[in-house]
């Protein structure tokens, strides 16, 4: 294996934590041989460099706490950490943590563009993926019912059925809706599945306009103004990225959301850029599957919230407890599978472990599902100033199951949708 | 002499590689035969004709969506229909494209080839229902000779049948891009690069031999495009972004375009260099730059030039 600096002083730092702990744990699996070598893909450069941070962060904060308490079975954990960036390339470090460094599983992937072309992989190279925010979807359709060794993260479209639903429930008599999305199959996706959803609650609302700015623009005057004069009564937004703050900002400054109610379905993604001064109250925002001011949250996620600002100094996105669930359902799926042997599990057996395995997550329990897909809760609800930041939060806060929200395991969404009974 | 040995130890270590080195180190080579293949074809244009294309991504992503749509929309699963394919169809393309740019030469014809090459992206990208957008098209994979070999697992097949196949293509590329410049065509193209109003006066039809240059670099590159979907298993519209024009520009500098083999030393050296750098640095694209600038700078010549020794000054009178 080569040894870089990050993984020495990585592999130093595993090996300081492990010694400082019990040994008598685990004797047999210690023995097994050096540390747990664990991959990790995240998004380095780019767009969506925010949210790779965030997920490599709590990993890092997770193998703190995991080394800290005497490693998996009393093997100290290493991370090696990897880019993901094209799907070629990032099959390319995927195959080389696998076939070189020698992993035990890979955790990470974002982008479902690069995880349609994982999968296939995963399953190839046989050992465990757990993604934390790719899918093997092609459109909203799963491609990948029955993987073996591929953990996939939540439906990507999910949020926007979940603003589908409050939608109906916060702004009744909407009458028409307005909607604008990145250019490419997530804002396309989200944008389909909302209209399906509150067209099932509302069924006489229209949807009037629809816009899609290529992902990363920095100016929506143009857009701003074709949605004032669609004169809708709600603006659906699915931007997850600073373009969401942007457009916040420049609608703000022409009095939109005077007019006109307001759903930001991924928004959350950037909460504490979205500033009181120009982020009124009464929208609804998504924060995607973790909410870090959550007053009934537990107190791995108040420590974690208050860790993670203390370091950071920001207040963490959802994106850190995918990344930290994929972590510690691993870590639970290979104590289980040890269970049944004094020997460290098999890969295969740590796969078989992890089916339908829950472990806590910083937002609670979650698990995953048969077709390997994660189950957890979603948060959205109603901006609100009344906080000590100089942010919104949200107030009340909306949890959502996926067992509620996201299509069973081999169904089609919108034959699902339309078999609702409302 | 001593450039032939090389090129038989070159030759040696490649069939070699796949028994001796490591899996992971053998199957980087994969898409290092795709875009030696590329650039051989590449720098028929920029270093024989003196045209220099930031848009041949486009002829990339041609044969790697050629490939997709031949394997997963047509079942047709034949590699050496996908190449002849894939070729075709760079050349169907290339045809008006090249006849419009040659009509302008250096950044005029760079900014019209990259012009073309992000139609091609866009419509990739936008085309949704057709191509898979950003989600792009999964490349199954192909038979070979007409062997399908399913029954190997995809890293067996990758390093063994598909290996050897992909070295087999770039050696026939290479014998017959070799041909090419060797002939009184090829010499028609060195003279138009140095000195286009002489060879106009020659009697060389100065666009048109262009033309040519422009539609054999897109054949090449449209069938390495072709060679770089199977190992990754999905196409997407990346493959026909400008950065991977710019990519493959870089890889001729860094071999050195005014020698043959100069731009498959820099596929070779691109590949290996960046997955080494990427490992140790998050901000690996800092340094490529770093080194773009350095060769640009300071060897010219690329690295092949480096390696080559000067010939001797003339003595002065």
């Amino acid at each position: 294996m080569r040894t870089t600096r990050r993984s020495l002083l990585r592999l130093m730092g595993a090996g300081a934590a492990a010694a400082t702990v019990r040994h008598d744990a685990a004797p047999v699996f210690a023995q097994a041989g050096g540390p747990v070598k664990i991959g990790v893909l995240t998004i380095r450069a780019g767009i969506a460099a925010p949210v790779g941070a965030a997920g490599l962060r709590s990993t890092e904060w997770w193998l703190e706490r995991v080394n800290k308490a005497g490693g998996i079975l009393g093997r100290p954990v290493q991370l090696i950490v990897e880019e993901e960036s094209n799907p070629k390339d990032t099959v390319e470090r995927y195959r080389k943590l696998i076939l070189q460094d020698k992993v035990e599983a890979v955790l990470g992937g974002i982008s479902t563009g690069v995880t349609l072309a994982l999968g296939p992989v995963a399953d190839d190279l046989g050992t465990p993926w757990l993604s934390w925010d790719g899918t093997t979807q092609k459109g909203v359709e799963e491609t990948m019912p029955n993987p073996k060794w591929a953990f996939k993260s939540v439906d990507n479209e999910v949020e926007a059925i979940v603003a589908g639903m409050l939608t109906a429930k916060y702004f009744k008599g909407v009458k028409t809706v307005a909607g604008i999305g990145n250019d490419y199959s997530y804002g396309h996706d989200c944008w389909e599945s909302y209209q399906a959803v509150l067209k099932k609650y509302t069924p006489d609302v229209k949807f009037v306009l629809e816009l899609f700015p290529k992902l990363g623009v920095t100016d929506f005057t143009s857009h701003i103004v074709a949605i004032q004069q669609s004169k809708a009564d709600l603006l659906m937004c699915s931007f997850w990225s600073g373009d969401a703050t942007i457009i916040m900002k420049q609608a703000a400054a022409v009095g939109l959301f005077k007019t006109m109610k307001g759903v930001f379905t991924t928004a959350g993604g950037v909460h504490d850029s979205l500033k009181k001064e120009f982020t009124p109250e009464g929208l609804l925002l998504g924060y995607n599957t973790m909410y870090f001011d959550d007053p009934k949250g537990s107190p791995l996620l108040k420590q974690f919230v208050r860790e993670y600002k203390a370091k950071y100094n920001e207040y963490p996105p959802y994106e850190c407890d995918h990344a930290y669930f994929c972590a510690e359902s691993y870590k639970a799926a290979v104590e289980k599978a040890a269970r049944s042997g004094r020997q460290w599990p098999e890969k295969a057996q740590v796969v078989k472990a992890l089916e339908g395995i829950e472990a806590d997550s910083l937002s609670g329990r979650r698990s995953w599902r048969e077709d390997h897909i994660q189950m957890c809760n979603f948060y959205q609800g109603v901006t609100t100033h009344k906080n000590p930041y100089d942010f919104v939060t949200i107030d009340p806060i909306e949890v959502v199951s996926t067992k509620v929200a996201m299509k069973p395991a081999g169904s089609r969404l919108f034959d699902w949708i339309n078999s609702w009974k409302i | 002499m001593s450039g032939r040995l090389v090129l038989a130890a070159a030759l040696g270590a490649a069939v070699l590689a796949p028994l001796v080195a490591p899996t992971y180190q053998a199957l980087l080579m994969l898409p290092f035969m795709a875009y030696a293949v590329a650039l051989l074809g590449l720098n028929l244009l920029f270093g024989y004709t003196g045209l220099v294309s930031f848009g041949h991504a486009l002829f990339l992503g041609i044969g790697a969506y050629t490939g997709a749509f031949l394997t997963s929309v047509f079942k047709v699963r034949s590699m050496e229909v996908i190449l002849v394919a894939a070729a075709a169809l760079g050349a169907l393309v290339a045809a008006p494209v090249g006849a419009l740019c040659v009509r302008y030469v250096k950044i005029y014809f760079g900014m019209l080839t990259l012009a073309f090459g992000m139609v091609f992206y866009t419509f990739v990208l936008k085309f949704y229902r057709l191509t898979g957008g950003d989600e792009g098209m999964p490349f199954l994979r192909p038979a070979l000779l007409g062997r399908s070999l399913e029954g190997l697992s995809k890293i067996d097949y990758l390093v063994g049948p598909y290996y050897y196949y992909s070295l087999a293509v770039l050696v026939l590329a290479t014998l017959v891009m070799w041909r090419i410049v060797r002939s009184p065509f090829g010499l028609c193209l060195k003279t138009i690069r140095d000195n286009p109003t002489k060879a106009e006066t020659l009697g060389i039809g100065v666009a048109r031999y262009r033309w040519y240059a422009f539609v054999i670099s897109a054949v090449y590159a449209a069938v390495g495009g072709a060679l770089l979907g199977p190992p990754t298993g999905n196409v997407d519209p990346t493959l026909a972004y400008w950065t991977q024009s710019g990519n493959i520009v870089f890889m001729t500098l860094l071999g050195g375009f005014a020698s043959f083999f100069g731009p498959v030393l820099g596929a070779f050296v691109f590949i290996y260099l960046q997955d080494w750098v990427m490992s140790i640095v998050p901000f690996w694209r800092l340094i490529f730059g770093a080194i773009l600038a350095v060769i640009v700078i300071f060897a010219p010549g690329g690295l092949a030039g480096l390696l080559t020794p000067r010939p001797a000054a003339a003595p002065r009178p």
